[in-house]
């Protein structure tokens, strides 16, 4: 079986509005690796979510997949019909999102869920067999029998996320994408929901995107992270690679503005600046305004996401051979 | 049922009484209190002291405010509405003769409306910002903008008049009588008797007024259906839907619409208010003989209490749907019955 | 590997809405920035505007009285021509010719009789056509009057027949009422009333319900309940048979309509500013603004009120469309306005009579005017309604 899962090739995503074009996902290009768990960090806004929904070829107009290619388990997903790619969704890449009570339909009840998500992937499947099945997945998932017949309302808030993952398992997918799956949770019931995951993992086999901004759940739970920034991957490595040797300014700065209880009062970092307007993203590398290592050639060309060392790849000039730069008129005259 | 399910419909009934009372005090106030002389408006000019004054003593407007308060609750609560002052009949009988024709053409005209209205509102939000979207607005915006009586002799004029399809008025034509009169709509009659050139008659007659009130009132339910459906496509549970692999279809008009029927169901209690309204002008412009068409009747045939007794009927059906809708709320979202 | 920088770099700014501009170049750039919404806004704007001018414009621009009987009964639009015809043979030639001191035989109204003063000639009135062709025929009259479109009959039925001229008259760009009065100057005139009584009954609507609504939401407690329960069930009674009951127990007047129809939109008022300002009165500002020892009548005047006004503006809007489809209503049941005053509502009933003698015209034009301003006054309030309170699109 091929190690990489997921392979994306120059992925663009293009939202046209009324006053301009932005790109939150700019020339992305990465694999994932099958049975891993890989963490999507960055700010709010950085397009990660964006990315996420792209990878289920789920961007909606004003949005579009402008170009790119979404290699799943071989097949690219762009040239996929779009009954085929549905097919797929829930089936073989599914998504758990971040709040659940409004990700669930408030007048559907929890078996109910699960029984159509079942039915319309496997349609021989009869009603008795759906519900046992959802009977079953429940039980795994340490959600009580008698809350098959509820209605989302009815449940806690743990409870609720833990259906969502029942509904993502259903159909046993190869790769669950988790949308910001707890940031809605308080810190215990995140602990739990984190706990699950990681022995749903094991136990099915699952290769897990983490979507989130909370670095500590990555540190966590991750093998490898991938961090985001206004639109483009600044930088990828293995976990501990990343956040004991942080080469990127950005990731850095990221690191250091997490709170921790030794630092004395007024050691907060914060970073200056903030995130740049995507119509009219600054030139050359975009994190340029904010960098506390900027150099000349930052301003003026985009560096690549190129590898440094095995396994880590960064998006900067400060590891990369750098081009001279020359007066357009200087050229000219040459 | 639930204890919560339980408490609220408790709840809602109990608020009937006040809600009746509010209402039923303001036709009291609008029929006897308002400035003018109600003898002198309903008389008209030309009236003898004479004439006012018999009118007066018939109505009870004699007697000092707060006795003919009184008197009017207590006719409402024994549900006696008092003799028409015209055809010598108690007004309830009145009522009841007439009452069933409105039913019937609010009923009929209910069916157009729903069915156009939802999905063309469904439709509109699902292709949003598309040209059938905008179309559909648009179109849905000139039907309730167009006063209804017009539409009604537009549709006189072109089925009746110019092609002779369809008659203008009445409920049946001259010479066509109902063998038994059970629940005193035509159709339903002609059905239960199984006398079916009743049914064909009666069914030739109602099409152009509850087609009339049909198109005006789907204006603005498609309207509400979109803006409901807007919202409702919005939430996260389509997306996650979608996310799942579910089918635009199934979710657009399975998941959206079951969710997007509980505000428009409690928004149906205000639809009734206006098909009433929308009712009187149908019904006088088709010559329809219903309840809504008899108050405008009986204010030129100078019949106060029938007036006032069909007004009252009216309020109390108003409130009464108003609690029907609110428990069939209660019915349908799960968040109330659980 | 070189790169180079070109030395003027033009960056398109993203449009930047805090610009100081003057107001109408503000909403020549919404355009941009709203889209279909803003065109449909604009369409409503300007039916308004049109609607003014007309109000406004009606004396001078009106072709003629609209309560005077100007024209011959159920003269159909377009050119409400005459033509003049004689005894063959025994005709004053062509137009121009001199008519003085002769008899023309006209049926039935004044207008023909005005018009054969015009050409300097005495008009003699007659019942109906057949008995005029007669007394021309016998020499009585020398010269009759034909509605131009029924000469070819006329010539048909009595021969020895010549038409002397035609084209006379007056033109009547919408046709004419049973009476005579010129539709397309009544329709102008009645601009003026209907744009009157609709403002005005939403003027009482909205001072009375926003009011209510500000107190009400304001002081909560059991006056809200109270009034919230009065007002709802107000709401839920049907409006025009509200407004049909006020009328008939007031009267006819302009000012007992614009009363009875306001009595139906007061609970509007209320809830929308009622829902305003409970919403308004749990926002942080406000709570910022107690604090520091505000009075309650400058937080409701500084904080809350201005906050309604958007939705305060949209309501009013759609107010106006619905009071003036309610006008119509009263008008159609024979409850609106006194006769002597031009109205469309009151035009239409009475065209409807004449329905199915096939007198379209009468009915057709006020019901397309009532439609078009009463949409253009929806459209107002909708594009105004997703301008205000923009429904964003999650993504």
């Amino acid at each position: 079986m091929d190690k990489v899962l997921y392979g994306i090739r120059d992925l663009v995503v293009e939202y046209r509005t009324r006053v301009g074009t932005l790109s939150p996902v700019d020339h992305v290009s990465f694999d994932i690796q099958r049975g891993e768990v890989l963490g999507l960090v960055g700010e709010s806004g950085c397009g990660k979510t964006t990315l996420g929904k792209a990878l289920m070829r789920m961007i909606e107009a004003p949005g579009v997949i402008a170009s790119g290619q979404l290699l799943f388990d071989g097949v690219d997903l762009m040239q996929l019909s779009r009954r085929r790619m549905r097919e797929l969704r829930g089936s073989r890449i599914s998504m758990i999102f971040q709040d659940p009570m409004t990700s669930l339909n408030p007048v559907q009840r929890v078996v109910d869920h699960m029984t159509e998500t079942i039915r319309v992937h496997q349609p021989s499947t009869s009603l008795k067999a759906a519900r046992a099945r959802a009977s079953e997945l429940v039980d795994r998932l340490g959600i009580r029998q008698s809350s098959l017949g509820d209605y989302p309302h009815q449940l806690s808030g743990g409870m609720r996320q833990r259906v969502m993952i029942g509904l993502a398992l259903a159909l046993r997918a190869d790769l669950v994408i988790a949308d910001e799956a707890t940031t809605s949770l308080d810190v215990l019931v995140e602990a739990q929901f984190l706990d699950l995951l990681r022995e749903l993992q094991a136990e099915f086999e699952l290769t897990i995107v983490l979507i989130t901004h909370n670095i500590g759940i990555v540190a966590e739970l991750a093998d490898r992270v991938a961090v985001m920034y206004a639109g483009q991957l600044v930088e990828m490595a293995e976990v501990h690679d990343l956040f004991r040797d942080p080469k990127h300014p950005y990731t850095q700065g990221l690191l250091r503005a997490v709170p921790n209880i030794r630092l004395g009062r007024d050691d907060l970092y914060k970073m200056p600046g903030s995130p740049p307007n995507l119509i009219a993203p600054p030139r050359g590398c975009r994190f340029n305004p904010r960098c506390p290592q900027v150099m000349d050639i930052c301003r003026v060309r985009d560096p690549a996401f190129e590898l440094v060392t095995p396994g880590r790849r960064v998006h900067c000039w400060l590891y990369q051979d750098q081009p001279e730069i020359v007066s357009e008129k200087v050229q000219a005259r040459l | 049922m639930s204890p919560a399910l339980r408490r609220y419909i408790a709840v809602r009934l109990l608020l009937t009484i006040p809600m009746l009372l509010i209402l039923v005090t303001l036709v009291f106030v609008i029929l006897r209190v308002l400035p003018g002389d109600p003898a002198v408006a309903i008389m008209r000019e030309g009236a003898s002291e004479e004439q006012l004054d018999t009118f007066r003593a018939a109505v009870g407007l004699d007697k000092p405010l707060h006795i003919q308060y009184l008197n009017f609750i207590g006719g409402v609560v024994r549900f006696d509405f008092g003799q028409s002052m015209t055809r010598k009949l108690p007004v309830t009988q009145e009522i009841r003769t007439f009452f069933p024709a409105t039913v019937e053409l609010a009923i009929s005209a209910m069916i157009i409306t729903g069915i156009l209205g939802v999905f063309s509102g469904a439709f509109a939000a699902q292709h949003r910002k598309s040209p059938a979207d905008y179309g559909i607005r648009i179109a849905s915006i000139i039907l309730y903008s167009m006063p209804i009586f017009w539409l009604g002799l537009m549709f006189q004029m072109f089925f009746g008049a110019r092609l002779g399809w369809l008659p203008v008025s009445g409920r049946l034509d001259p010479g066509m009588t109902p063998e038994r009169i059970i629940t005193g709509m035509y159709t339903v009659d002609a059905v239960l008797t199984g006398d079916w050139a009743l049914l064909k008659d009666a069914l030739r007659h109602l099409v152009l007024p509850s087609l009339t009130l049909g198109l005006v009132l789907a204006g603005i339910f498609t309207r509400l259906t979109r803006a409901n459906m807007l919202d409702v496509l919005e939430q996260d549970y389509i997306t996650a839907g979608r996310a799942r692999g579910l089918r635009e279809a199934v979710l657009v008009y399975k998941h959206g619409l079951r969710n997007a029927f509980i505000p428009i169901v409690t928004l149906l209690g205000l639809q009734l208010a206006i098909l009433l309204a929308g009712a009187i002008l149908t019904e006088t412009t088709f010559s329809w003989p219903g309840l809504a068409r008899l108050v405008i009747d009986r204010i030129y045939d100078r019949d106060f209490t029938t007036v006032q007794g069909a007004i009252l009927f009216f309020a109390l059906l108003v409130a009464g749907m108003s609690l029907v809708v609110d428990t069939l709320y209660g019915f349908l979202d799960p968040r109330i019955r659980y | 590997m070189t790169t180079t920088t070109p030395d003027a770099v033009p960056v398109r700014p993203p449009l930047l809405v805090d610009e100081n501009v003057g107001i109408l170049r503000r909403i020549w750039r919404g355009r941009i920035w709203y889209g279909a919404e803003w065109y449909i806004t604009i369409f409503g704007a300007l039916i308004l505007v049109f609607m003014t001018t007309m109000t406004l414009m009606a004396p001078r621009i009106a072709p003629y009285d609209p309560n005077e009987f100007v024209g011959a009964q159920f003269t159909p639009p377009g050119r409400g021509e005459q033509a003049l015809l004689a005894r063959a043979g025994e005709s004053p030639v062509g137009p121009g010719a001199d008519l003085t001191g002769l008899v023309i035989g006209v049926q039935r109204n004044q207008n023909g009789v005005n018009l054969a003063r015009q050409l300097g000639a005495n008009g003699e009135r007659f019942q109906d056509q057949a008995s005029m062709l007669e007394a021309l025929q016998a020499g009585q009259v020398d010269l009759i009057f034909v509605s131009q479109e029924k000469v070819p009959d006329a010539l048909a039925e009595q021969p020895g027949l010549a038409v002397v001229t035609g084209n006379l008259g007056r033109d009547f760009l919408l046709g004419t009422d049973n009476l005579g009065r010129d539709i397309l100057s009544r329709l102008m005139w009645g601009a003026r009333t209907v744009l009157g009584v609709a403002l005005m009954s939403a003027l009482l609507s909205s001072s009375i319900g926003i009011s209510l609504g500000l107190i009400s939401g304001f002081l909560g407690g059991a006056v809200d309940r109270v009034l919230s329960l009065t007002m709802d069930s107000v709401y839920s009674f049907p409006g025009l048979l509200l407004a049909v009951a006020m009328a008939a127990m007031l009267g006819p007047g302009l000012i007992n309509v614009a009363v009875a129809i306001s009595v139906i939109y007061i609970p509007t008022f209320f809830r929308v500013v009622r829902g305003q300002v409970l919403s308004i009165k749990e926002e942080l500002y406000v709570e910022a603004a107690r604090s520091i020892g505000a009075r309650p009548i400058t937080i409701l005047a500084r904080y809350i009120f201005p906050n309604v006004i958007p939705s305060v503006a949209v309501v009013f809007s759609l107010n106006v469309a619905d009071a003036i489809l309610t006008e119509a209503g009263l008008s159609f049941v024979g409850l609106g306005l006194p006769p002597d005053i031009p109205d469309w509502g009151y035009d239409l009933s009475k065209g409807q009579s004449f329905l199915v003698a096939g007198h379209w015209w009468m009915v057709t034009f006020p019901g397309v005017l009532i439609t078009f301003v009463a949409m253009g006054f929806s459209l107002l309030g909708e594009g105004l309604s997703e301008i205000l309170n923009p429904r964003l699109v999650k993504s």
